[in-house]
């Protein structure tokens, strides 16, 4: 089960047009209104509620390029295996 | 102090040495061939090069006074590294395919390869790359003076009275140079990759992050208990500061984002336009698959070396007490607190970011200067053999060239801005690239003008809004422009563009030269066409990616119009790179590549040569640079030919287009094609000749069928009647040559050939050149000769032409074939339609005498009481010679005969007609059978003789009253009778000659009774002569079985069924010779 899930982001995550989604949402979520939302001076966690967001978020999407890499070796892997078939 | 500045100096000099080494090492193992950079994470590494002194030091001091929005300048990079796979690996490819050497190579190439788009290119990343390198050499020489203990601009060292000033700026510019000339401009190809180089930078990244993480740690740990403990005190003592750095609401939009977005975007195009990050990522690049590691990686790198940036500022405020000199945190922290050890180490980081940035930086705009500045000029001379060495120097002078402009700016500028705003306003100018780059790489459409007008406009006002202000901050210009705009026209503060107020310097600016420079990208690319030339890139850009065919490279199909050898390409390569080099190219190329036996490629792999030699030489001056000189090397050969072949410039250039040749060679088969006519197709195609070559006299020999020619035809000026007196007669010996080994015979110099061949009369004519081609088709012999001669032009018949007159030939060749062909089948018809005419003729004359032979014959016997007659002739042609009849002599006596005249001629058929009219007149007489043979003897003998024929001849008479049968024979076949109760047949034999052998002959006459039931057959030799399958005869003894066997039958049956046996026997439907019976029964 957990096998097929993974199978089955990884394949979504070649799609050309997943990579454009998430280029198009990190330049939205560093634009207005989404930095307004955090534009607040308060400290969360012992954090400045806005370096929490960015730091936050910039590691999630080095995370899912990470991912996408992982999609691309996989697909790489799995035209070797057919190859061989 | 002095000690703080020798140890500063003795460790930055053992740094520099480290550095060195591990460049030389890297250099070493990729001459041996054992790269250690080749690999995904040396890769991202150099990608790193991007954070500079700028990050190291001026983030911090951003994050301390304008807060934390700087940390967009690193989100655009990861934001951007998303498009990658796509953007970065597509330019990658594109860059390996066609040698790209820089940004400017590339962008150039895109458009046509447009001399003019990559000198602009250049100077704008020459002047937008000056504030940033300016920047580094600030950064440095600062944190020296820190690192040293000093204040101030200069180190003064006290050395007795004297006292020596240390410009550490100047020092470090000279040592960088250095080291960049070294590891960058070792030799001249540029497209090759600089290992040394990216492996220094790609340490130093590694110091710079251990570095800025080993001070993070140091500050955010050791000096403080933590992030929380930092943002917790930071937000007690400062609260006002607090909010202002981590909010917007501090800047006068009142929560406006536009600053950020400005970073944002901005950065997102400098991680991939600055010069320095496209020769890292694109030129330097050694594996495309390194990419998708970089991808993540990468960003990883930025985030952690911004991980402590904001708790160094913090920490700095909380230390200091003040924003003051918030820059150089990093080392003035751990100074202030007494940790010479880790304000070392962060000083080193520093260094590391500068030095790394500005060398690449340095090395990728030589390159840039080289081929886009200095080589457009070069090339205009002609190639000697000292350029290699003029050109490595230029290099290296560009490479000072660039650090040094980078000096001057900071000696300019110097402390009025903070590091961070000279690094954006270079981002701001490296964006200028951004449109003309992704439209060439996705927009077909995109065209050459668009993007110099579209570079243009965006560096201008980039220059305007940007670069002046920044100047005019520094003191250098008046104030006024900035207070009151040029001319005081408000509308055109620099500043302030159209009044555009509220938006910051950064925003400001990107926000009108992007108008600018994407509004002219756009409208000049739609509304202008785009150049042949252009459209090729955009096939190799933009196409191959759609097909996804990039596997497959781009042919050249476009023949060269001069025949070039190898050799001449080499000598061009080893112009510019170097004879070792050139030939090593060469031998590689042609490794792969079939040659003739002239040790030289076919015409159609020159094209493909020269491609590669252009491509060979961009790699070492880039792509415009090197189409140009190829090309002007190539028509400069040209105009050496032309030189020798002076006096035919004209024509000659003519022809050197392959369209003109094509013109003619369509002309020809037009003319040869409009008729079937072979002499209006000969005179039109000389016509031909003498208009498009200018000729005077031209001629074509055919040979006839006996292989001498004969002249077809004769065009031209001044004609005379071609006798033995003509001067062409001169040039038979030259026809001869051409019509024995069937090759182009020319004298390319009348005069000159005189001297050892007769040309008296040809020269006296005025003839100076001249050229005879065979007509042939291939591996055929020659059908004749075209003749040419020019009056005016020496030297006209140049390898071209003579092959463009030889392919004409072998287009007359195939038409004369043609012609000639379907003659000699017109003609084999008619004689066909002539001997059917004859043989129906003469075959109507046959059955005519046919008819009129079997009208000679009795058409039935007489009757007689008692006796029943029949006689029937076949003849085996139309006409024969066989003869019986019967005459009614008087009631009681009956005559009959047969005779065979020797062959079936029509003259034996004649003789038979003759036989006939003398036995006529006989009847009324009462000679005897042999009385009647003698007689006729006598009157045929003559006849006969000439004729060369003969007569066999029986003659019998029969009294059916008394029943005696008298009889004489003239050679002729014993006559049969056939009587009941005999066993064998009763032969008719007498002495006689054949009629026709001598003059006068005695025939014995004899009788015999013939009795009631006697069959008497009477026959020609056919019947007997009548050969068996085996060749076996019929024989007489067959004969009388049969006649015996068949006698009680009507004697017209009897005469049937023997036919019927002859044909049973032969075996064939037809009759050999002429058969003729008579039966005789008597009842």
């Amino acid at each position: 089960m957990r096998n097929r899930l993974h199978h089955k982001l990884l394949r979504r995550l070649q799609l050309r047009e997943s990579w454009i989604i998430f280029f198009i949402m990190g330049i939205i979520m560093m634009n207005f209104p989404f930095l307004h939302i955090f534009n607040k001076a308060n400290i969360v966690l012992g954090f400045p509620i806005f370096f929490l967001y960015l730091f936050v978020g910039w590691a999630v999407s080095i995370f899912v390029i990470y991912l996408f890499t992982l999609a691309i070796g996989h697909n790489e892997v799995r035209q070797r295996e057919n190859r061989k078939h | 102090m002095t000690t703080g500045l020798a140890q500063a100096a003795i460790i930055s000099f053992l740094y520099t040495l480290l550095i060195f080494l591990i460049a030389w090492y890297a250099h070493r193992r990729k001459l041996k061939g054992r790269s250690i950079i080749g690999n995904p994470y040396i890769y991202t590494l150099s990608i790193a090069v991007y954070c500079t002194s700028w990050t190291f030091y001026g983030s911090v001091g951003k994050a301390a006074t304008t807060g934390i929005d700087f940390v967009m300048i690193y989100l655009g990079p990861s934001l951007t590294a998303f498009s990658w796979l796509f953007l970065l690996r597509r330019i990658i490819l594109i860059a390996k395919e066609n040698n790209i050497t820089s940004i400017a190579d590339f962008i150039s190439l895109r458009y046509g390869k447009s001399l003019w788009l990559g000198a602009l290119v250049t100077m704008i990343a020459i002047f937008g790359i000056m504030p940033y390198i300016a920047l580094q050499i600030k950064a440095v020489s600062t944190s020296f003076h820190l690192i040293a203990g000093f204040k101030g601009d200069e180190i003064n060292i006290s050395h007795g009275i004297h006292d020596y000033k240390l410009p550490i700026g100047l020092l470090l510019t000279l040592i960088l140079s250095i080291f960049s000339v070294i590891f960058g401009a070792r030799n001249l190809v540029s497209s090759e990759r600089h290992e040394g180089l990216v492996a220094a930078v790609a340490f130093e990244s590694l110091v710079k992050l251990v570095s800025l993480l080993g001070v993070g740690t140091f500050i955010t740990y050791y000096l403080f208990d933590g992030f929380r403990d930092i943002f917790v005190k930071f937000q007690h003592l400062y609260p006002v500061q607090f909010n202002h750095l981590f909010t917007f609401t501090a800047n006068p939009g009142n929560g406006d984002v536009t600053p950020s977005f400005t970073m944002l975007f901005m950065s997102m195009g400098a991680i991939m336009l600055l010069p320095r990050q496209f020769h890292v990522m694109v030129i330097e690049n050694s594996d495309e698959r390194h990419v998708t590691t970089a991808m993540w990686l990468f960003p990883v790198y930025l985030f952690l070396i911004n991980l402590f940036v904001i708790p160094i500022a913090l920490g700095g405020v909380l230390t200091t007490g003040s924003t003051l000199g918030a820059d150089f945190f990093v080392i003035s922290i751990p100074i202030l607190t007494g940790h010479n050890t880790i304000a070392m180490l962060a000083f080193l980081g520093g260094l590391s970011a500068a030095a790394g940035m500005v060398m690449i930086e340095a090395v990728a705009i030589s390159t840039m200067l080289l081929n886009h500045i200095f080589m457009p000029v070069i090339v205009r001379f002609t190639p000697q053999s000292w350029f290699p060495l003029l050109l490595i120097n230029l290099k290296r002078i560009g490479i000072f060239l660039v650090i040094f402009l980078g000096y001057f700016y900071y000696r300019m500028v110097g402390d009025t801005y903070m590091l961070v705003n000279m690094g954006l306003t270079s981002f701001s100018a490296a964006c200028q690239f951004m449109p003309a780059m992704l439209g060439g790489l996705y927009w077909r459409r995109g065209n050459c003008t668009g993007a110099i007008s579209g570079i243009l406009f965006g560096f201008i006002t980039w220059f305007y809004t940007l670069l002046l202000p920044s100047l005019i901050k520094s003191g250098w210009f008046s104030n006024h422009l900035l207070e009151n705009g040029p001319f005081g026209i408000q509308m055109l503060k620099p500043t302030a563009l159209f009044g555009l107020t509220g938006m910051d310097l950064w925003s400001h600016s990107l926000f009108w030269s992007m108008l600018f420079n994407i509004s002219s990208y756009l409208i000049c690319s739609l509304v202008l066409q785009q150049s042949e030339k252009e459209r090729e890139q955009v096939r190799k850009f933009i196409g191959v990616f759609e097909l996804e065919a990039h596997s497959y490279p781009p042919q050249e199909i476009k023949r060269l119009s001069k025949p070039v050898t190898i050799k001449q390409f080499t000598a061009l390569l080893t112009k510019f790179i170097g004879e070792t080099d050139a030939r090593r190219a060469i031998a590689n190329y042609l490794g792969e590549q079939k040659t003739n036996s002239d040790g030289n490629v076919s015409e159609f792999e020159l094209p493909n040569l020269k491609r590669f030699t252009e491509k060979t030489l961009a790699g070492s001056v880039g792509a415009a640079a090197a189409g140009a000189i190829v090309d002007s090397y190539l028509s400069d050969m040209g105009s050496r030919m032309e030189s020798v072949y002076d006096i035919f410039s004209t024509v000659r250039t003519s022809l050197d287009q392959s369209r003109e040749a094509l013109y003619v060679r369509l002309k020809a088969s037009e003319i040869i094609n409009r008729t079937l006519d072979l002499q209006i197709i000969i005179d039109d195609l000389l016509n031909l000749l003498l208009k498009e070559f200018k000729l005077d006299v031209a001629l074509i020999q055919l040979c006839d069928e006996n292989d001498s020619l004969f002249v077809m035809s004769y065009q031209g000026s001044n004609r005379r009647p071609i006798n033995s007196q003509h001067w062409f007669q001169e040039s038979k010996p030259y026809c001869d040559m051409v019509q024995f080994d069937r090759k182009v015979h020319f004298v390319n110099d009348a005069r000159l050939a005189g001297e050892t061949v007769e040309l008296d009369r040809t020269i006296a004519e005025g003839i100076v050149s001249f050229a005879h081609i065979p007509i042939l088709r291939e591996g055929q012999p020659s059908l004749g000769i075209i003749s040419v001669y020019s009056k005016t032009i020496a030297g006209l018949f140049t390898e071209e032409f003579i092959s463009l007159l030889a392919s004409l030939a072998g287009q007359l060749a195939q038409a004369v074939t043609i012609v000639r062909e379907i003659e000699a089948k017109e003609k084999e018809r008619l004689q066909k339609e002539q001997a059917l005419l004859h043989n129906a003729r003469v075959l109507r004359d046959m059955e005519i005498a046919q008819q009129i032979q079997m009208s000679l014959l009795p058409a039935a016997p007489p009757e007689l009481f008692g006796l029943e007659m029949a006689g029937r002739c076949i003849s085996a042609a139309h006409v024969g010679g066989d003869y019986y009849d019967f005459f009614l002599r008087d009631e009681q006596t009956l005559d009959l005969l047969i005779a065979d005249v020797s062959g079936h001629s029509v003259g034996a058929a004649l003789i038979m007609a003759e036989v006939r009219t003398l036995l006529r007149p006989q009847l009324t007489t009462a000679h005897s059978a042999s009385a009647i043979l003698q007689l006729l003897n006598g009157q045929l003998y003559d006849d006969l003789t000439r004729a060369e024929l003969f007569i066999t001849m029986f003659y019998g008479r029969y009294n059916p009253a008394t029943g005696r049968f008298s009889y004489a024979n003239a050679g002729h076949n014993l006559p049969l009778i056939s009587r009941a109760g005999s066993p064998s047949c009763i032969q008719l034999d007498a002495e006689g000659l054949i009629i026709g052998v001598k003059p006068s002959v005695m025939f014995e006459e004899r009788q015999i009774e013939l009795i009631k039931g006697d069959v008497m057959l009477l026959y020609t030799d056919g019947l007997t002569e009548a050969a068996g399958p085996e060749g076996e005869l019929f024989g007489p003894l067959r004969v009388c079985e049969h006649l015996q066997s068949v006698s009680h039958l009507p004697a017209k049956e009897i005469i049937d069924s023997l036919y019927a046996a002859v044909i049973n026997y032969s075996g064939s439907s037809s009759f050999q010779d002429d058969i003729s019976l008579v039966v005789l029964k008597i009842q």
